[in-house]
């Protein structure tokens, strides 16, 4: 990242969100381009090389997912912060495991919206309560029975602390108030939330996928 | 019905009585039984408080339905409150909420904090959960 305010571009085909989007992140950013298609997309993120793209999951053409896998394939420095009024798991997973650093849902307020950016501009990841939960619940669902062969447990499973971490982010904490809740740094619960992307993104579990498709009864 | 289903329609009811939005991100599910509907009764008084009262833009409501219980958070970032006071209908409520949980052999912690928030826990065993 550059010094000075991230620089940002926006994706989404509702003109009057990405209008919205504007005018919550103020002066505090500097908007680069928007796209309404994936297409152009494609093509302006790679001419102006953003340092966060605030990408739509739900477009035609293959939504936010089909962005960040031809984007990431000529420039993976680009990083991308999924933004959605979906509550489709299945797509919010699949974003994610395209390579997007975090997902917030289209109901978050502006200065949070802004602290979001800053915070994947610098490398971290960020989750809200929604996708903390759906992780919770992916990674909860995925061995009902135990290890199984081809299980990694550096990938494949979450560590206690990491699973307190999601869970007090999907009650609603904040990192700074999850930090103080379990008596660890702001930079520690960062870590935490990096490290379980990190496995999200590369878990070879076909669980994941299954789960997002069929949420589970138990 | 499911209580994923039930806790998302409680959502949606607040939010167009009160005018506040609620936030659901449910882990797990299971199928409602008569302890789980007296805390979604519970937890719906403690949602509509927040909602009337606390003054904060939004309520999350967190479930978490595990093999040997299910739990039910509800926070905000509002006014706060004093749990150990007597006076004003909060206090009305957290007692209503506690008799109901106590019929059903449930737990409620109350966290708060004036001018930061709070946050009511609910939780119950579950009777007929997998081992």
């Amino acid at each position: 990242m550059t010094a000075g305010p991230p620089r940002v571009f926006l994706v989404d085909d509702h003109d009057l969100f990405r209008t919205g989007v504007r005018s919550e992140l103020g002066d505090t950013v500097e908007i680069v381009g928007e796209a309404d298609e994936v297409r152009a997309a494609i093509e302006l993120i790679g001419e102006r090389l953003p340092d966060v793209v605030l990408l739509d999951v739900h477009m035609p053409d293959g939504g936010g997912q089909a962005v960040i896998e031809a984007v990431k394939r000529d420039h993976p420095e680009v990083l991308f912060l999924a933004l959605s009024v979906s509550d489709a798991p299945e797509d919010v997973i699949a974003v994610i495991r395209a390579g997007a650093r975090g997902y917030v849902t289209k109901t978050i307020s502006g200065p949070e919206l802004v602290d979001a950016v800053i915070r994947v501009a610098a490398g971290d990841a960020v989750f809200s309560p929604r996708l903390a939960g759906f992780v919770l619940d992916a990674f909860a669902s995925a061995l009902p029975d135990g290890p199984r062969a081809g299980f990694d447990p550096e990938l494949d499973q979450l560590s206690p602390r990491e699973q307190e971490v999601l869970r007090l982010i999907a009650r609603g904490y904040t990192y700074k108030e999850t930090a103080r809740e379990l008596s660890i740094s702001v930079k520690t619960v960062e870590s935490h939330v990096s490290s379980v992307l990190r496995k999200l993104q590369l878990s070879t579990r076909h669980q994941l996928t299954r789960w997002a498709t069929e949420r589970r009864l138990i | 019905m499911t209580l994923g289903v039930a806790v998302e329609q409680l959502a949606r009811e607040v939010e167009t009585d009160h005018g506040v939005p609620v936030d659901v991100v449910a882990v797990g599910d299971c199928l409602l039984d008569g302890d789980l509907r007296a805390m979604l009764a519970a937890g719906r008084e403690a949602t509509v408080n927040s909602a009337k009262w606390s003054g904060a833009p939004v309520v999350s409501l967190f479930t978490e339905v595990e093999r040997k219980r299910v739990s039910m958070f509800v926070r905000d970032r509002g006014s706060g409150f004093d749990p150990g006071a007597v006076s004003a209908d909060r206090q009305g409520i957290a007692t209503s909420i506690r008799g109901r949980m106590d019929r059903i052999g449930g737990k409620v912690t109350i966290r708060s904090t004036l001018g930061e928030g709070s946050e009511i826990e609910l939780s119950v065993p579950r009777r007929n959960g997998r081992t």
